[in-house]
Parts: structure tokens; C-alpha cells; sequence
């Protein structure tokens, strides 16, 4: 080969040597600012879209993968579709947060009404199945069972509420008024049995 | 929850008997628990209103605990 050739091969590589090394810089301030975008939402990401934030790391994997090879191009070419998933994931995560949050503040209201009613409807099958377990005879409509029903009930009831009040009193809202909504169902449906609603 | 196993006075989940013409607590008792003897129960809850258990009027709310 002529030295001339060799001259311009050599040439030609600096070029390109020189080229990546232009596009390393923005390649990995690309990248960081990526990471760093996500890194601000990932919390949140993984309460209220984890599946999607898997996605988004698998992304950001490959392209700190072609960063890692050197191949600054295809990470230029990847980080705008990089970026607009992790804008997409933290709309995604930011509405099912306003959706949680709207919720929790729903649950709160509906709180209130069941943590005095339910004690009262408790305390009423409470006394009436310590009385009826006094009685020589059961009124019409209800028998052993049906009593015996009632006490196992009761005792279901006050765990499930202890557990609605706890739920209440950390916060969760949505968690205690589903318990107390499940033990105010219960205790309709014994207050029936019971011929205590007229 | 109370502990006394008796209802308060104000708990609307209580019960109510509205008094007809020729009841007593037995019979009311009789109706609500199977068993007359367990007026006291009735008569306990309602000292309120009631001060006699052989006194009670048509047209009386009753709780029945």
C-alpha cells in the first residue's frame, strides 16, 4: 500500500475517532439526564405504574448499554424515545396518584358515618344475644342456631372492626372503611336473623 | 363499644316496640325474647320513661335492649 493511502486512512479514522469522541459528551449528558428524570419519579413510579417502570429501566438499560460500547450515535439516536416514556410514566403515575389521592379523601368521609354507627349496631346485637342467651325459649323466628350464628358473629365482628380502627387510625382509609363496610353488612344481616329490625 | 353489654339510651339501632292496648313488659318480653321472665331487661332500659313495670301506656316507645 502506498504511504499515501496509508495517509489518508489514518486520516479518515481520526475523523471518526474525533467524530464519537464529539458525540461522547452529550451521549452521557444525555444519558444522566435521563436517569436523573427518573430517578425523580421512581418512587411514585413503582406505587402507582410499577409494570410501566419496568419498561422504562429496560429502556434506559440498553441505552447505558450502547453508551457503555461506545456507541454514541445509537444513544443519541434512543434517548428522545427514552425521554418521552419516562414523561409518559410520570403522567401515568402522576393521574393514578390523584386517583389514589381522590379516593383516600372519599374513603375518609365515609369514616366518619361508619366509626359511630357501626359500635352502636354492635353494642345493640351485643345486648340482645346476652339477653337471649338468658331465655328459657327463643322468640318465633329464631332458633339455636340462629343465635349461636350471632355470637360467632359478634366475635368476627369486633376482630374485623378492631382491624377497620387500626387501618383508620394509620391512615389507610380505603382499608378501614371496606372492613367497616363488611362488618356493618354483617351486622344487618344478624340484626335480621335476630327479628331486630321491625 | 360499650362493655356493659347494654345499649345507650340514644342508639338508634336499638330496637323499638310502640306500646299496644293490653301489653305488659311480660308479654313484651315474651314477643322480643321468648321468655316473660326477662321483662326486668325491658324495664332496666327504659327507667327513663317508665317507673312501674305494671305501668306502661299505649302509644310508648319502648327500647328493647
Amino acid at each position: 500500500m502506498k504511504k499515501s493511502s496509508l495517509w489518508v486512512l489514518a486520516t479518515l479514522a481520526a475523523v471518526f475517532i474525533i467524530g464519537c469522541q464529539n458525540q461522547r459528551a452529550p451521549a452521557e449528558q444525555a444519558v444522566a439526564s435521563a436517569e436523573s428524570a427518573l430517578t425523580n419519579i421512581r418512587d411514585m413510579a413503582q406505587r402507582y405504574a410499577p409494570d410501566q417502570l419496568q419498561a422504562v429501566d429496560a429502556q434506559l438499560n440498553g441505552v447505558k448499554d450502547s453508551l457503555a460500547k461506545g456507541d454514541y450515535k445509537g444513544v443519541l439516536a434512543a434517548v428522545p424515545a427514552l425521554n418521552t416514556a419516562i414523561g409518559n410514566l410520570k403522567d401515568t403515575a402522576t393521574a393514578k396518584q390523584e386517583e389514589a389521592q381522590a379516593a383516600s379523601a372519599k374513603a375518609k368521609d365515609a369514616w366518619g358515618p361508619l366509626s359511630s354507627d357501626v359500635p352502636k349496631m354492635v353494642d345493640a346485637i351485643s345486648s340482645r344475644v346476652d339477653i337471649l342467651s338468658k331465655s328459657h325459649h327463643l322468640p318465633k323466628g329464631v332458633t339455636k342456631d340462629t343465635l349461636a350464628a350471632a355470637k360467632s358473629g359478634l366475635d368476627s365482628m369486633k376482630s374485623t372492626w378492631s382491624d377497620a380502627s387500626n387501618a383508620a387510625t394509620s391512615g389507610d382509609y380505603t382499608s378501614a372503611v371496606s372492613k367497616a363496610q363488611a362488618v356493618k353488612d354483617q351486622a344487618s344481616q344478624i340484626m335480621q336473623s335476630l327479628g331486630m329490625k321491625s | 363499644m360499650a362493655d356493659d353489654k347494654t345499649p345507650a339510651a340514644d342508639n338508634p339501632y336499638t330496637q323499638i316496640h310502640v306500646v299496644q292496648s293490653g301489653d305488659t313488659l311480660s308479654k313484651i318480653a315474651q314477643k322480643y325474647y321468648g321468655d316473660a321472665s326477662l321483662y326486668p331487661k325491658i324495664f332496666q332500659a327504659n327507667r327513663d320513661v317508665l317507673s312501674d313495670p305494671n305501668k306502661i301506656s299505649p302509644g310508648q316507645k319502648l327500647r328493647i335492649p
